[in-house]
């Protein structure tokens, strides 16, 4: 067991679940991970939760992986732009590499991302996987 | 007024792995073990994947199929006997991850196979009592069987999410009958990793016995006949005893053969009768009668009627997978790889 | 404003330093630096990476000055992920600048080998968003493959191309005493190497290695040294998911374009370039990110032939020392000016890219003799 911070992984619950980013009232720019000030200068954000399906815009199948993905390598991770436009970055999961390319679609899934040993906390949080491939 | 299924969600892992596949490990006779469980093959979770995201993701696919607001489900029922939790329950992570109020009504229901399907009788009780304007219930597992054991063959993973309300409903509920004794057919201890059970004895004193006691009770009690359902659903521990159940009520097959899934995904426990439910859900006409008799060890059955309305024909229309797209969209993994998904390799913690 | 000198310094060989504590091994550079300069510090800037993380320390400037008994002297850690070494720098002209002090030391000193190497990659990617990117699995490799991928096909190059990067850092690398790596390799080595996050393979990543490096740096010139020109560090504010375009260092952009510009120089002036080639592809987006060449030229260049970048070897070759590195290059690129253990360059001068994090932040120095 590691001892992840349990608050950390609970206070990013909204996003990790069901990815709520923040919108400016002002200028309409989504942000995603959430900021606290906009790029046009306004604090006036609300929560937007962001689609939960898009397109692949790159991939890499990344074999040199950290402590905590070690039994699941190679991990597929990659670049996606959500149906609004917004990008977000995550692995790519259930995905036969061979047919994996730009321009896939795919839609956010619900995963274990990291579990804490035997005895702590299991993390959960959104992944991508292809829609019909 | 109308009180029952407003939509359905399932969800089956994308892996399979071939009955042949595992009894070339254990050295058992494929062909003898296809023709004693009529499982073909099971569904594996991926190695991201437990009771808990198998939940989320049946449910998230109910909540799209109804187009409701996930805000206006006042209570949530997680039934499951592979928590990955002991103590810690599934039903708060979906009420988060679904984006549903706090002011919800939410708990871990277990009883063996049937606890689904008890969530679904609880909800349908607060939607009556107009305590809750929808109520969800999901069945989700990722069932464990001793590696060699005969469990082993049918344990699957998988789930099924049902949406209970008054507005918009798709499968009014009609009747619905009990039948509970202590029969220990089937348990797994505190803390131990694989169930026990008593082999033949899982049949005539406690799959048959609670099943048939449901469905001859709801049919007595409610004046039914076989030939009123166009649809008939058991829990499906393996491929016969459905079969036979049917055959005990004078059922004829080809009303219990469309909820048939275990030969292609094998047991998924809590989805197991939810999942065949869903997959009729997913091509019956309004006016169809189904009845729905799921089993839990232990030992229980609840019998449902429902009878299907008008609204069935647009929940089939949303383009959220059907079951049937579920079963055809799959990738093989042999048994070295399914021990890896399953977790069932010695790591270090 | 007082012009700011490399008037010592001192490199440890980059490698595996089993038998080292990270605070021992910072002091014996930093010693060999002060000796070196002829002059006393009267203030240390402590650049690394992973001191914390890694090696358990913090306050680690104050067990490096015990270390060689040196009381009283002011201790400031700089962290900027592996662009520490660089930002130290800064910090350091800064102040000498200012006129507060008269001479300073920075040392930098990583040991990645004291934690195994998946636990290595937990702490590289903590450059990234720890919360959005690390959490997820992602690394700076796996984003400088997508980078990669993004740019050989934008430009359309080969894979081939960009394995030329490591055949250059490995033959520039034969030269420099200090490297990881002192043999030259084969195109086809590279080119068959391992394939660590398509299209990237184990030659593209520069190995994570042991070292310390210090440079003294006083504003009265009392020994002969290359003049710090100018500094200038910047960021890219922007998570790798909303960025503008994938080939391109923002981060490298503004720094290099202020820097240039207060050194009064162009990048045709540029004899030697020590940038920070973490991954292969970076050194060719740091090429184009100091105006050496055009955008999306750099590979082009590369098959054309010798490129002044990274006599060292680069983090190929000499190796990436994380924090370190930044120091090293000042120190590398001063000595290559000055042709001290390196060839002397063919000009006056020259500059040092040293980035934290994936673009991230950037800090470009221009060193003139
Ligand atoms: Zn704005």
């Amino acid at each position: 067991m590691k001892h992840e911070s349990v608050p950390i992984y609970w206070r990013n619950i909204p996003q990790y679940y069901r990815l709520v980013a923040k919108r400016c009232k002002k200028c309409g720019a989504v942000h995603f991970p959430p900021v606290v000030r906009c790029r046009c200068g306004s604090k006036e954000l609300e929560d937007l939760e962001l689609p939960k399906e898009g397109k692949l815009v790159e991939f890499t199948v990344l074999h040199q992986v950290g402590t905590d993905f070690l039994k699941q390598k190679p991990l597929v991770v990659g670049l996606v732009e959500l149906s609004n436009g917004v990008r977000v970055v995550g692995q790519i999961v259930d995905a036969q590499v061979e047919k994996l390319a730009p321009g896939a679609k795919v839609e956010v899934v619900f995963r274990r991302v990291v579990a804490d040993g035997k005895h702590g906390l299991v993390m959960y949080g959104y992944k991508f996987r292809p829609v019909g491939l | 007024m109308k009180v029952g299924i407003v939509s359905w969600g399932a969800y089956i892992p994308k892996y399979r792995i071939r009955t042949e596949e595992v009894a070339r490990i254990w050295g058992d006779d494929p062909l003898r073990i296809v023709d004693v469980y009529l499982v073909d093959e099971k569904s594996v979770e991926g190695i991201d994947e437990d009771a808990v995201t198998i939940a989320v993701e049946a449910a998230r696919r109910a909540i799209r199929r109804a187009g409701i607001d996930p805000k206006k489900i006042g209570a949530v029922y997680a039934g499951t006997e592979s928590k990955p939790y002991a103590v810690k329950p599934i039903s708060s992570i979906l009420v988060d991850a679904l984006g549903l109020s706090n002011n919800v009504f939410a708990v871990d229901m277990e009883f063996a196979c049937k606890a689904g399907s008890e969530g679904l009788v609880a909800a349908i009780g607060l939607v009556k009592a107009g305590q809750v304007e929808y109520g969800m219930t999901v069945g989700t597992d990722t069932s464990q069987g001793e590696p060699g054991e005969h469990l082993e063959y049918s344990a699957s993973s998988g789930g099924v999410a049902l949406i209970v309300g008054r507005d918009g409903v798709a499968a009014e509920l009609e009747a619905v009958y009990s039948y509970v004794s202590d029969t220990p057919d089937f348990w797994r201890r505190e803390g131990s990793p694989y169930p026990m059970h008593g082999e033949g004895f899982t049949g005539e004193p406690a799959y048959f016995r609670h099943i048939i006691g449901a469905a001859k009770g709801l049919m007595e009690k409610y004046g039914y006949k076989p030939s009123d359902f166009a649809y008939v659903v058991f829990h499906q521990p393996n491929g016969r005893f459905p079969v036979r159940a049917a055959s005990m009520l004078n059922i004829p097959m080809e009303k219990i053969k469309p909820g048939i899934v275990v030969t292609h995904i094998g047991n998924t426990y809590n989805a197991s009768a939810l999942m065949g439910f869903a997959k009729v859900l997913d091509v019956a006409k309004p006016g169809d009668k189904i009845l729905l008799v799921p089993f839990g060890s232990g030992a229980g059955s609840n019998a449902f009627v429902f009878t299907v309305t008008d609204v069935v024909q647009e929940r089939q229309k949303t383009g959220v997978p059907t079951v049937e797209d579920m079963l055809r969209d799959k990738i093989y993994v042999d048994y070295a790889q399914y021990l890896k998904m399953r977790k069932m390799i010695k790591l270090f913690d | 404003m007082k012009d700011v000198y490399v008037v010592g310094g001192a490199l440890h060989p980059a490698g595996r330093h089993y038998d080292k504590n990270i605070d021992d091994l910072a002091a014996a550079v930093l010693d060999k630096a002060i000796a070196d300069a002829q002059a006393d510090i009267e203030a240390l800037f402590v650049a690394s990476s992973t001191a914390e993380l890694g090696n358990k320390q913090q306050l680690l400037g104050v067990y490096v000055l015990e270390s060689l008994g040196l009381d009283k002297i002011p201790v400031f850690r700089i962290e900027n992920g592996d662009g520490s070494g660089g930002a130290a720098v800064v910090a350091a002209y800064h102040a000498l600048r200012a006129g507060e002090y008269n001479c300073v030391a920075v040392v930098g000193v990583d040991k990645p080998n004291d934690v195994l190497s998946n636990q290595q990659q937990d702490i590289y990617a903590t450059t990234l968003d720890t919360h959005f990117e690390r959490y997820f699995g992602f690394t700076p490799l796996s984003y400088a493959a997508l980078m990669a991928k993004m740019y050989l096909k934008k430009y359309e190059y080969k894979y081939e191309d960009l394995a030329r990067w490591a055949v250059l850092m490995h033959a520039h690398g034969a030269g420099n005493p200090y490297a990881y790596f002192r043999r030259p390799v084969k195109l086809e080595d590279a080119v068959n190497s391992e394939v660590v996050s398509e299209p990237l393979r184990l030659y593209d990543v520069g190995p994570l290695a042991d070292g310390a490096a210090a440079a003294v740096l006083c504003n009265n010139k009392k020994k002969d040294g290359p003049r710090i020109l100018s500094v200038t560090t910047s960021t890219n504010a922007v998570g790798f998911n909303a960025r503008n375009e994938y080939d391109v260092l923002y981060s490298l952009e503004e720094a290099a374009r202020s820097a240039l510009k207060k050194a009064g120089i162009t990048p045709r002036d540029i004899a030697a370039a020590e940038v920070h080639d973490s991954f292969s592809i970076f050194g060719a987006l740091a090429l184009e990110g100091l105006g050496i060449v055009k955008r999306g030229g750099a590979l082009a260049a590369l098959r054309e032939g010798d490129l002044p970048v990274n006599l060292s070897g680069g983090f190929k070759a000499r190796g990436n020392i994380l924090g370190a590195t930044g120091v090293y290059q000042v120190v590398e690129l001063a000595w290559q000016l000055m042709g001290r253990e390196f060839k002397r360059v063919e000009g006056n001068y020259g500059v040092v890219h040293s980035m934290g994090g994936v673009d991230r932040v950037s800090t470009v120095i221009v060193v003139g003799l």
